[in-house]
């Protein structure tokens, strides 16, 4: 690896492909890629006065503890479980056509993510803040947030709930595993993109940190309306950011092209 | 333990969701994108998207073009600072940019820029696979 992007640094632009581009296209460097260096454990896990783990920083999703999103590693599928859609709902989401998908996506209609969607829908970095009895997380994109007890203490009664995109929440340790649950989470939020859910859905997540740089996240989905069991994500990896950075302003304004929304809905119209 | 590394990587990496890429195919075009030389023109970083604008030369004119990048957050993390791209205003640079396919002439989605002073620096996604990533849908 460090002889082709050595040789690539010779300055010059469209330079002769390296085994690693793709597709016989030629491979470029350029600062701002970032580079498959995993972060060391770093040390113990941090602990709080009450003796659990302190999850607080600001933390990127993959091991290098930057922004991810310019990486030149090739991104291969991670190893889910499939789906265990009923018929019926794997049928509607076999239905869903590419613009179907860009149209319910939160990263095209600036909509809220929700939960499980702060971790599982969002690509950008997380700043969490851990005290005894409180998990706050926070994301860089339009402003988002969410603030969980941790005292284990039970959902609202029935009657009082209502439909959020975070549903609502309660948590509590297990061992050196904070686990989060959330029910009551309104129809319009998306598991992932194209995975809807039911107003029956049962989010439980859960957060541990192996070490300081490191932190780990999988969840779990029962939907019994819309699907046969619970299904589990893998385990998720997060690296503390490695140059100590803060969150920056990022709003979705759909900027990048005013009409786009309009246009996707114009396809689908044209094709309904 | 190479091959070892590289497949653990891999999974790791495939955490990030595909949230972050818009509707890249929906409005430009990965198989349309070329190399534009011409004058830096105006840096304007807003949220969440930047663009850039390239006077180029093309037959004997000069042509406005438009070029989308990542977002501000991106760019600043990636090195791609307000003064690093004020630098080459007004100085010749070199654009790699795909295509708009919404019938916009001259706007484009601009993936690495050659400064005035040589440095190759990354603006946007890799939707060509030219950085060696997967190359997007």
């Amino acid at each position: 690896m460090k002889t082709y992007i050595g040789v690539a640094l010779a300055a010059a632009l469209l330079l002769p492909a390296a085994a690693h581009a793709q597709a016989g296209k030629p491979f470029v460097e350029a600062r701002g890629s970032v580079k498959s260096v995993p972060l060391p454990p770093g040390g113990p896990t941090p602990r709080m006065s009450d003796g659990h783990p302190d999850l607080s920083g600001v933390w990127f999703a993959g091991p290098t503890g930057k922004a991810n999103n310019w990486s030149v590693d090739p991104e291969s599928p991670v190893k889910e479980d499939p789906i265990p859609w009923q018929p019926w709902a794997e049928a509607k989401r076999k239905a869903m056509t590419r613009v179907d998908l860009e149209l319910t996506s939160v990263a095209v209609n600036c909509g809220p993510v929700g939960t499980p969607g702060m971790f599982s829908e969002n690509a950008y970095a997380h700043l969490i803040s851990t005290k005894p009895g409180q998990f706050i997380h926070l994301i860089e994109r339009n402003n988002r947030w969410h603030v969980v007890h941790t005292d284990g203490r039970p959902h609202k009664p029935v009657e009082e709930l209502e439909p959020l995109f975070y549903g609502d929440q309660t948590a509590r340790w297990e061992g050196d595993t904070l686990v989060i649950d959330s029910i009551s989470i309104d129809e319009r939020s998306q598991i992932e993109d194209g995975w809807f859910h039911s107003d029956q859905l049962h989010v439980i997540e859960r957060l541990r940190r192996p070490s300081k740089n490191y932190l780990e996240y999988q969840f779990t989905i029962e939907d019994p309306k819309v699907l046969v069991k619970p299904w589990t994500s893998a385990w998720r990896t997060f690296t503390l950011s490695a140059n100590d950075e803060d969150l920056f302003e990022s709003f979705c304004t759909n900027n990048e092209n005013p009409g786009q929304l309009e246009k996707l809905n114009e396809i689908e119209k044209t094709r309904k | 333990m190479k091959m070892t590394f590289g497949f653990v990587f891999a999974a790791l990496l495939a955490a990030v969701p595909a949230s972050a890429h818009h509707a890249f195919a929906v409005e430009f075009d990965a198989k349309n994108c070329s190399d534009i030389t011409g004058v830096l023109t105006k840096v304007d970083y807003q949220n969440p998207h930047a663009y850039i604008y390239v006077d180029a030369k093309e037959n004997g004119q000069t042509v406005a073009k438009t070029f989308q990048l990542s977002s501000t957050s991106n760019l600043k993390r990636g090195g791609a600072t307000l003064p690093v791209m004020n630098a080459s205003v007004g100085k010749e640079v070199l654009v790699r940019g795909c295509a708009s396919r919404n019938g916009e002439d001259n706007r484009y989605a601009a993936s690495f820029i050659k400064l005035a002073d040589g440095t190759v620096q990354r603006l946007g996604q890799d939707v060509e696979g030219v950085f060696g990533t997967k190359v997007w849908r």
